[in-house]
Formats: C-alpha cells, sequence, structure tokens
C-alpha cells in the first residue's frame, strides 16, 4: 500500500488528509482517486505538484513514476505563496 | 505625467524645511519609479558609504505608476534607504493602503532628510505638510500610536506608517508598519526612521490618478483581474488558506529550514500549516488596497485579540527555524512583532541563530542571567526575547544587531543563516539550486522577494524546472525572475500577480497607465537597469562581489542530512560564472562598462 497525502482544497474534497491506496505507478494511482473523487480530477486539472518521497514526478518519470509499498505520494492542488 | 503625481515632496527634519519639487519624465521612463528610482535618486543625493543612521542618510517612501490605480493589487509602496543591517541598498516593500494614499495627497515620493531634534510626525492633507511633535507618542507601541495618530489628525480616513518601540531604538531589523499590521518589513528601514526621530507619516490625499487612456486601462485592468481571479493559485489557494499554504507544500520538498537550516524537515510542519491556520484562528480574509486575491488573513486568540497574519515567512521565522511547532505561539509572536516593530524574518532568524549557539555552548546561561534558555522549542522564549530584542534590554541588545554581528562577536559567524548579514527566509537552497543564486546575488542580501525561484523550481510556475539543475538555462531564469520582479516593485503592484500574469500582462497595464509605448521587451530592460543601478549603490557602499555573493557555509559544505535533499549541498561555484555571464558582468561580478552604457548607467559608476 502507498501512503497519499493530500493538501489544501484536496482535504475539503477527499474529507481527510491521509488515505492508503494500492497502485504501481502514479498515473494508477491518480485513476483510482478520480474514480473515488471525481471532483479532485477537475481540481488537479488546473495543475498539480505531485511528490513521491519528496521528489516531484516531473524530474522522475512522470505519471510513469513506478510506486511501492510503503512510499509516500503527496498530492496538491496549484499553491503558491512567500 | 500620467499614471504619476509628477511631485516629490521633500521634507527636511533638521532645518524643518518642506518643499514640493517636480518629478522628471526622463527619470520615469528610464526607472519606473517605486524601487527603481527610489534608488537612482538615493544614489545621487547621499554617499553610498555614509554611516545609515547619519542624518545625511535619506528614507525615500516611494510609489509607482500603478500605485492607487485600479490596476489589480495597486496599492504597493517601496522603503528605499541604506541598510544599517547590511550597509547595502534596502528597498522594502509594503501593501494596505498608505501607499496609494501617498499619491492621492499628490505625491509620487516623499524623501526624508536630516534628523530632527525630538521626536516628530509628518503630517500630509494634500498641499497641507507639517511636521509636527511626537514626543507623546514615543515610546509607544503601533497600534496605540495609529489610533493616536488618526484621532490627532482627525479623519479617520488618513493612512499611517510609523516605528514602534524598536525602530526608536535603531534596532537592525526594525520596521515600518503601515495600517497596524503591513509591514515594509526588511533591512532595518525603521530603524532609520528612528535614526531621524521620526515616528510617523500621516497622510490623507483627496486626488485621483490620471491615466493616459482611462478607457484602455479599465478594460486591460478588467481582463487582468479575470486571469487573476481565474488562477488557481491567485483565485484558489492564496484567498483560502492565504501564503501559510506553502508550510506543507515547502517541507514535503524538504526545504523547509528547521533548527537554523540544520534540516530542511520540521515533523511538526502540518500543526503550523495554512490548512491548520484557516482551522483554528482564520477570522476572515483582508485584501490591501485594489486587490482581487485577498490573502491578508485577519486572525484571533484570546491572548491578543483581534489581529494579522501571520503570513508563511512569520510562521517559519518564529517557529521551524526556531523549532516550535505551536501555532498559538506563533500567532501571539508575531503579533507581538507587528506592535513593537520588528521584521519577523531577522527576528525569528537571530533567535534561531542564538538558540544554535546556546545549544553548541557558545553562548552561556550566565550571560543571559534569569532569562530563559535559548533552546530550540522553547515558545517562552519566543515571547520574552522579542520585548527584549525591541527595547534593547539586557541580552536582547545583543540580539538587536541581528544575527550575523552576534555570531560574528562570538567567533562563529557561520551560524548566521544569512547573505550580507541580513537573515535568510524560509526556503533551504540545497532545495533549490537556482534560489540559492538569488540569495546570494540579492542586492538587499538574504531575501525571497529579488527572484523567486521557488516558484518554477518547486511550484512549477510558470515552467517546471528541475531544483538540483545548475546549467545556463537556470541562471537564466535567474535572471529573468530579478529583472521582472524589478518592474513589478518598481511599478506599485504585489509579486504575487505574478502567478498568474506574465511580462506582456505588465507591459499593456504600464503603457495604458503611462501612455509610454515601451515594448515588454522595453520594460524588461528598464528592470534590468533597476537591478544594475543598485548593484552600482551596493558596489560604492563597499560591496567586495567574491566575498559578498555567497551563501553561508552550511548550504556549500554541509550536505542536507534528511528527507528528498538528503545528500545535498549548493553548488554555487558551478552556477554563479553563468549568472555573471548572462548579466554582462566580468568573472568577478562587476558590471562591465559595455553592459553599463547599453543601459544608460555608465555616468553613475
Amino acid at each position: 500500500m502507498v501512503k497519499v497525502r493530500v493538501f489544501a482544497t484536496l482535504r475539503g474534497i477527499v474529507g481527510k488528509s491521509e488515505l492508503e491506496v494500492q497502485a504501481d505507478t502514479v498515473g494508477e494511482l491518480l485513476e483510482k482517486l478520480y474514480n473515488e473523487y471525481p471532483k479532485m480530477k477537475k481540481e488537479l486539472e488546473k495543475g498539480a505538484v505531485i511528490l513521491v518521497n519528496g521528489k516531484n514526478i516531473e524530474h522522475l518519470e512522470k505519471l510513469n513514476t513506478k510506486l511501492k509499498d510503503g512510499d509516500v505520494v503527496s498530492i496538491f492542488p496549484p499553491v503558491g505563496g512567500g | 505625467m500620467f499614471g504619476y503625481m509628477g511631485k516629490i515632496l521633500r521634507v527636511n527634519l533638521t532645518t524643518g524645511e518642506i518643499k514640493v519639487e517636480e518629478l522628471k519624465e526622463e527619470d520615469a521612463k528610464e526607472f519606473i519609479g517605486g524601487r527603481g528610482l527610489a534608488t537612482k535618486l538615493l544614489l545621487e543625493e547621499i554617499d553610498p558609504k555614509v554611516d545609515p543612521f547619519s542624518p545625511e542618510n535619506k528614507l525615500i517612501f516611494a510609489t509607482g505608476p500603478l500605485t492607487g490605480t485600479t490596476a489589480p493589487t495597486g496599492g504597493r509602496y517601496m522603503v528605499v534607504t541604506k541598510s544599517p543591517l547590511t550597509g547595502f541598498i534596502a528597498s522594502s516593500n509594503s501593501g494596505g493602503f498608505f501607499g496609494p494614499e501617498l499619491k492621492f495627497a499628490g505625491y509620487d515620493f516623499l524623501i526624508v532628510e536630516g534628523k530632527a531634534d525630538h521626536p516628530v510626525y509628518i503630517s500630509i492633507k494634500d498641499e497641507d505638510v507639517e511636521i509636527k511633535d511626537a514626543s507623546h507618542l514615543w515610546g509607544k507601541r503601533v497600534g496605540e500610536t495609529t489610533d493616536k495618530l488618526l484621532e490627532e489628525f482627525g479623519d479617520k480616513k488618513a493612512r499611517v506608517a510609523c516605528i514602534g518601540p524598536a525602530g526608536e531604538k535603531l534596532v537592525r531589523f526594525a520596521n515600518i508598519m503601515n495600517d497596524k499590521h503591513r509591514a515594509a518589513g526588511r533591512s532595518g528601514v525603521g530603524a532609520v526612521m528612528g535614526s531621524k526621530n521620526l515616528k510617523a507619516v500621516v497622510v490623507r490625499g483627496t486626488k485621483q490618478v490620471e491615466l493616459a487612456d482611462k478607457e484602455k486601462f479599465m478594460s486591460v485592468v478588467k481582463e487582468k483581474i479575470k486571469k487573476i481571479k481565474e488562477n488557481p493559485i491567485t483565485g484558489g489557494g492564496l484567498p483560502q488558506y492565504g501564503t501559510a499554504v506553502l508550510v506543507n507544500i515547502i517541507n514535503e520538498n524538504g526545504l523547509y529550514p528547521t533548527y537554523n537550516f540544520q534540516t530542511g524537515v520540521f515533523k511538526y510542519a502540518y500543526e503550523q500549516s495554512g490548512e491548520a491556520l484557516a482551522a483554528k484562528y482564520l477570522v476572515r480574509n483582508h485584501p490591501c488596497f485594489a486587490c482581487p486575491i485577498g490573502c491578508g488573513r485577519v486572525s484571533y486568540h484570546p491572548a491578543v485579540g483581534i489581529t494579522e497574519g501571520p503570513e508563511y515567512e512569520s510562521i517559519w521565522a518564529l517557529g521551524a527555524t526556531c523549532g516550535i511547532n505551536d501555532l498559538a505561539s506563533i500567532v501571539i509572536a508575531n503579533h507581538l512583532c507587528d506592535e513593537f516593530g520588528l521584521d519577523t524574518i531577522s527576528t525569528g532568524g537571530t533567535l534561531a541563530a542564538a538558540m544554535e549557539l546556546y545549544e553548541k555552548g557558545i553562548i552561556k546561561q550566565e550571560e543571559l542571567g534569569d532569562a530563559p534558555p535559548l533552546r530550540f522549542g522553547n515558545s517562552e522564549v519566543l515571547h520574552y526575547y522579542i520585548e527584549k530584542i525591541a527595547l534593547r534590554e539586557g541580552f536582547g541588545d545583543k540580539l538587536a544587531e541581528g544575527s550575523y554581528r552576534l555570531a560574528e562577536s562570538y567567533g562563529h559567524p557561520e551560524y548566521s543563516m544569512s547573505v550580507k548579514k541580513q537573515e535568510l527566509p524560509a526556503y533551504d537552497p540545497r532545495g533549490a539550486e537556482g534560489h540559492g543564486v538569488t540569495y546570494a546575488t540579492s542586492n538587499r542580501g538574504g531575501c525571497h522577494v529579488r527572484g523567486y525561484m521557488i516558484s518554477p523550481e518547486i511550484l512549477g510556475v510558470p515552467v517546471k524546472l528541475d531544483p538540483h539543475d545548475v546549467s545556463e538555462e537556470k541562471a537564466k531564469w535567474v535572471k529573468i525572475f530579478q529583472d521582472l520582479t524589478a518592474v513589478i516593485d518598481s511599478s506599485g503592484l504585489c509579486l504575487f500577480t505574478s502567478f498568474a500574469l506574465g511580462a506582456d500582462d505588465y507591459a499593456e497595464m504600464l503603457n495604458a497607465a503611462t501612455g509610454f509605448d515601451y515594448t515588454t521587451d522595453e520594460w524588461l530592460k528598464a528592470g534590468e537597469r533597476v537591478w544594475n543601478i543598485e548593484r552600482i549603490f551596493n558596489l560604492k557602499a563597499g560591496l567586495v562581489p567574491e566575498k559578498d555573493d555567497t551563501l553561508p557555509k552550511r548550504f556549500l559544505e554541509e550536505p542536507m542530512p534528511e528527507g528528498p535533499n538528503k545528500g545535498h549541498v549548493v553548488k554555487l561555484h558551478e552556477i554563479l560564472p553563468k549568472y555573471y555571464k548572462l548579466r554582462g558582468w566580468d568573472e568577478k561580478g562587476y558590471p562591465t562598462e559595455e553592459k553599463l552604457k547599453e543601459l544608460g548607467l555608465d555616468k553613475y559608476y
């Protein structure tokens, strides 16, 4: 199982801050989440930052990034500040 | 002059002379306004080698051509002076309502000169400008000072920018507070104000900013507001959670500085995030003048009542870097900093350095007497020392000098996490190389708003750059961000607009307001001019690039101990030469004659 952490506006959609999902890749994980929480897809279509163990999938293998048991996936809608 | 009021108000506190001068159009065209034009004026009018606390230093309140207009976030102004913290150029930016009111009174700039022989404040009602006695306000905190001045002024619509006790006591990181909770926060501009015995500026105006093409301007502005509202950051995360929405993402990426930057992961970050702040303390949003974003927070805590903030930077500075997880303590500490007139970043950064020095046995408990031990995670320390720093009492007097001077006095400057003696903000550059270059080269010292490379390196806006890449491409983005930021700061807008808008958008608004027919590239060139004139000021003030364009040793020599950036150090030596080359500077970091001629700045250096 992969631990998934969601943040900011996603928490209102999911109703909690953490959940566990079985998936082999980030793409598969997102499909499972979108099936369960359709509003999440709409929210992330505007952009998203997805980290696997703190590393951005943009600099790994994007949606093909492999997942294994115990990995932590952090999902953020577009955020900014400073 | 469209977009500008065309006037500079000059007040000499030594002689009592008050005069109004014309703003030169060619200056506005070359340096835009605000940060850029004020730096040009300061360079012309003072010797950059001057003691920041001497009457020869000047304090410039500077608006831009979009300040006071309906342009989205058109409420910003700058305070420009020579910094007592860094010894280099200081230009601190603030929002709220003070900047627009200065323009409504008819002035683009207020230049304060000399030093009064007793505490005074400057009262501005359109053309009616007076220097008034402020002896009864000396020693008062920001909230009380603001309330009393508004009562004396007799017009509740007036706006106040003032210093607290910290500015009066020349704390090197004292700020200027306007509208009670908005801060021109960095580089000690409040201490310069205090050195002039100037407690406050109160302003009320009844004029309007004239625009070159009002219809076009309104139409362009409407379109930009739409872009901002539709953008998921400026229309979603920022209004909903404020700047503190960053806490979790920066921490999850492993660059949330903790225990004075000894690590980049704070296990209690969740408890001090924007999400937690919204759930526990948020009362409502509080937008600045003409702001469609509304990231400002009005908060409530029983210990302090209704207050504002804390912002991301303040939560971190008064939290993680001091090892403090308790959000309630942070809310209270932030309120105290506002009331005493202290920059939260430098306050937290200095306390964190002191904590590391204490825990390493370099600062001894005997020195602190009965004061609480300077241990990480001790929230009692926060509230106790904020007051002691502001009043320069006991050990607070040493802390009031800032982390660099404190650590250096013990023979360990390496524990000051600062650049050019200014404390660094809330991002560990071992997790964002480009951001490290902006720290090292920032003209006002350690700073995150002089080229916010976190945006492309961590947030993926407007492009997704690998945070550990040190290529020429990365250096190119650093330069673009620095120059564009200079344009935005000089225009009178908030940097947060740049999450939704690009260089073309700013050019359109500026042209419609001023009537200038600059291309986007020409506006960016003006930003580059601003960057270079700041560099010239600093070089004349004694900057040695080989020594000063650097980072604390920790980032260059100590690999990040844990988290996603484990094992990384900053490869500044690899990327800095690429940056210098792109800037048109020589290999040591000095602007070349050719570059200065191209920018029309050769006469200044």
